[in-house]
């Protein structure tokens, strides 16, 4: 296939779009069939993204001396902040994802010229991994719309997920005021009772503002079996800080659903494709994508990849990211195991050794001394 | 390897407590067994140091103490010394530094502790170093002692070794009880310096105790805080400020917190024979305990108009410290460590795509890295290991407006230039805040008697005790050989 492309000189975004829905629509791939795919966009992102194309200059790499995926220059998600990564004109994008804000108030965006692809990537992946073997199940979304927040990913995210596979009578149960209480002890009430599996999704520090909720009011469910939860986002920088094992408990024991049908959800929004656990019966739970997203461990200083079962930096190389970079390099820690990898959080600043400042303190004391 | 760390005198035949802190490096283990006193031997232990102090530490004259110490440190050069080979062997484990640079700077660092030495060190701080004997006759009329408290209690911090040995050594000077608190990053070097004074001079065996506990432990820090003098604590600002909120009003608490350091260089330092000279010795800062103590320097500034430029200079700093990677190898960073250095470094990267004149240099295996700026928006720290900034100036005015914000946070400022600017920007430096400028190459090595954050090291632990003329001319009157 890859002759293909040769021969057919320059590809086009539209041949790009058409052939990725097609590979994605494949039950597996091959890591040759993957090659071939990340090398073409490769090429194309190389040819037409003059910064990205500088950063792989700066990275000793062209289009000549990466032969697969593995080679592919790994893109820092900071440059999503400093840098346009993008094939297309910025104006031409249907949809700009942005990161949330940062200490210097940069957000990091992603530009997508449609969403078609990302659209297919999160339907094929979600109905495999959530939505197993229901077509339609009731969800309550512990987020803000769309409409609120046009800029999330994750409120896309989740307006296809409730759009495609949630029944008619599912609702948000978020609104500008924030979380809705009343709406949502409704919501589990009428579960409760009806006996219909229901799905509830969200970030998982709305639900932590759940329990506090479910805690004040002295309430607990037994959501009927078939019921699920999602969350995603994990809960560091909020009011409260939960250890996971914690977390999926006291989620099991607030909504009675059992910690194997907890699903979290690992996404970010300079990806177009997310990972899934099967379940958080055990954490940290194996995370893992489908099969148009390779994740590889790497040493951060050398970036050379760690042995399977040592811990590293997470590079995803992503086939639904054709318009700005395949392949990024997280700040999140993982290590490789049978079937996927371990996330084992972000990488947090080292703390001082010794009696020299280090950089947190530092940007503590600069903005201490600028307010 | 098993170690023991600490130093507890004699309370009686209960069992005390441990902990085992495990240190590795290329395959070398050490386990260091650190002591983990209840409240109540807490108690004892500080009882009995409060009273053998009393009566044996400050029964001592200060010369008395002086030559005990320099007889300790006379050992403690000597590399045949089984302590000495024991700090070579298990210190380059335990805080990770390369063997030959602990060497080194263990020698450079117990120099400093020698008879004359501290004799300088006593006189820097309190002129007349008779004043902790005996009363002394005062210019201004009547007589002054300078006392000791009976017990300070020492917060360590930090991997940097045998830092202790600063505040140790002052408070014994001033002839108190020490009880010492050691850090889990390098807990042994204080303990070892207690026993080699106590085999030195065993009367001394109840007068100092060395122990450990981890940082923040609330019950343990009120019980010992409530009990001292004066707390002298070292950390960051947040462990500070914790530590503080647990002393009683009354206790003087004597923070040492975190700081910066930089370097400067005139454009009469420029020249092709001299630069690189002095790029060797602001590498040699660099690399010295990796950029960990608060001495190190976090940046460069190098003046623009010399014959090299600061561009070129940033490459022969960046040569210099390639030079070094060999001779005395980085630390291994953990994982995080790595991780935070990489994203550093990354971001530096992508800003050159940016700003065309930026330059970032480093080795395939990110021992060090050097990045130039042609001009500083703002000031930065640095991740530290081996990561620095050299950044390019044409007036010191542009780098005191960037500094001003950090007064609080300055501490040494190397500086390599002509004698006039020499004694001009250091004006300006003290202005902004710095307490230490030095010449390039000893950034790391402060001489005896320094100011410590530009405080007295010893004047901040005692108070004086004055006779007021007043009481002398009063008790003629009652003298018996009144006339």
């Amino acid at each position: 296939m890859r002759d293909k492309w040769k021969g057919a000189g320059k590809v086009t975004q539209q041949e790009i779009i058409e052939s990725l829905l097609q590979f994605i629509n494949q039950e597996t791939s091959t890591e040759e069939e993957f090659n071939e795919h990340a090398l073409m966009l490769f090429a194309y992102q190389y040819e037409n993204n003059l910064p990205y194309r500088t950063y792989c200059m700066q990275k000793g790499k062209t289009a000549r001396t990466v032969k697969t995926w593995r080679d592919i220059p790994a893109v820092p998600i900071n440059a999503f902040k400093e840098l346009t990564l993008s094939c297309v004109s910025p104006e031409q994008a249907e949809r700009v994802f942005m990161t949330s804000g940062t200490t210097r108030g940069v957000r990091g965006k992603h530009y997508h010229p449609t969403l078609s692809v990302y659209d297919h990537s999160m339907i094929v992946n979600f109905r495999k991994r959530f939505m197993k073997e229901r077509d339609k199940i009731k969800m309550g979304i512990l987020f803000p719309t769309e409409e609120h927040m046009p800029n999330s990913s994750l409120a896309h995210y989740l307006a296809l997920a409730v759009n495609v596979f949630g029944t008619e009578d599912s609702h948000y149960l978020v609104d500008r005021d924030g979380l809705n209480m009343d709406r949502l002890l409704a919501e589990l009430e009428q579960a409760e009772q009806s006996g219909e599996p229901y799905a509830l999704l969200g970030a998982s520090f709305s639900f932590v503002h759940v329990f506090e909720e479910l805690a004040k009011r002295g309430k607990t469910f037994r959501l009927p079996e078939g019921s699920r939860i999602l969350d995603t986002g994990g809960f560091k920088n909020q009011s409260r800080e939960m250890d996971l094992d914690e977390f999926y408990d006291t989620l099991s024991a607030y909504l009675g659903v059992p910690r194997r049908e907890c699903i979290n959800m690992y996404g970010m929004t300079e990806l177009s494709t997310q990972f899934y656990d099967d379940g958080n019966e055990t954490v940290p739970s194996v995370k893992s994508g489908p099969h148009w997203i390779r994740t590889r461990v790497i040493h951060p200083l050398t970036g050379e990849e760690m042995p399977k079962g040592k811990r590293g930096v997470l590079v995803h190389c992503d086939l639904g990211n054709f318009n700005s970079v395949t392949t990024i390099l997280t700040e999140d820690m993982g290590v490789e195991t049978d079937g996927g990898f371990l996330l084992l959080g972000r990488v947090q600043g080292a703390e001082a050794k010794g009696c020299s400042m280090a950089v947190e303190e530092f940007i503590r004391a600069a903005k201490g001394t600028s307010e | 390897m098993r170690e023991y760390a600490g130093y507890i005198p004699h309370i009686g035949d209960e069992p005390i407590e441990t902990r085992v802190l495990t240190f590795e490096k290329n395959g070398e283990r050490v386990e260091v067994e650190v002591p983990l006193l209840t409240v109540e031997q807490l108690n004892k232990v500080i009882e009995k140091v409060k009273q053998a102090s009393a009566q044996f530490l400050k029964s001592l004259s200060v010369t008395e103490i002086i030559n005990l110490l320099d007889r300790v440190m006379e050992q403690l050069l000597d590399r045949r010394h089984p302590y000495r080979q024991k700090a070579e062997q298990v210190l380059p484990i335990v805080t990770g530094y390369d063997e030959e640079m602990v060497r080194l700077g263990l020698t450079s660092y117990f120099k400093t502790f020698r008879k004359p030495q501290l004799q300088r060190f006593l006189v820097e701080d309190l002129e007349n170093p008779l004043l902790l004997d005996d009363f002394q006759p005062r210019p201004k009329g009547g007589l002054s002692k300078a006392v000791g408290p009976d017990v300070i209690v020492h917060v360590w911090a930090g991997n940097v070794p045998a830092l202790p040995l600063w505040s140790l050594i002052s408070g014994l000077l001033v002839k108190s009880g020490n009880i010492g608190k050691v850090s889990s990053a390098e807990p042994l070097f204080a303990g070892w310096f207690a026993r080699l004074l106590v085999e030195v001079e065993p009367k001394l065996a109840d007068c100092l105790a060395v122990v450990w506990w981890k940082g923040g432990d609330v019950e343990r820090e009120r019980a010992v805080f409530g009990q001292a003098d004066v707390v002298v604590g070292y950390g960051s600002n947040a462990s500070l400020e914790e530590m503080q909120r647990r002393l009683p009003v009354t206790t003087r608490f004597l923070p040492f917190g975190h700081k910066l350091s930089f370097g400067i260089v005139s454009r009469s330092c420029l020249d092709a024979r001299k630069a690189w000279h002095v790029a060797h010795q602001a590498a040699f800062d660099i690399v010295r305990y990796d950029q960990q103590g608060c001495y190190s320097p976090h940046l460069f500034y190098v003046q623009t108009g010399g014959i090299v430029s600061p561009k070129e200079f940033a490459r022969y700093v960046a040569h210099e410290l390639n030079c070094f990677a060999k001779r005395f190898p980085r630390r291994p960073l953990s994982l995080e460590e790595m991780a935070a250095q990489a994203s550093w470094r990354q971001r530096e990267e992508l800003d050159v795509l940016v700003n065309k004149e930026k330059e970032v240099l480093g080795n395939e295996a990110g021992d060090w890295t050097v990045v130039y700026e042609p001009e500083r928006r703002e000031f930065a720290a640095s991740c530290l290991n081996r990561v620095v900034k050299i950044v390019a100036f044409d007036d010191i005015s542009q780098i005191i407006s960037e500094i001003a914000p950090y007064r609080a946070f300055l501490q040494t400022v190397g500086v390599a230039a002509s004698p006039k600017e020499l004694f001009e920007w250091a004006e300006w430096l003290g202005k902004a805040g710095a307490t230490r400028v030095t010449a390039l190459g000893h950034m790391t090595s402060p001489e005896a008697g320094w100011h410590h954050d530009g405080r007295f090291n010893l004047r901040d632990l005692v108070q004086m005790v004055d006779i007021e003329s007043a009481a002398e001319a009063y008790a003629e009157q009652f003298a018996p050989y009144v006339d």
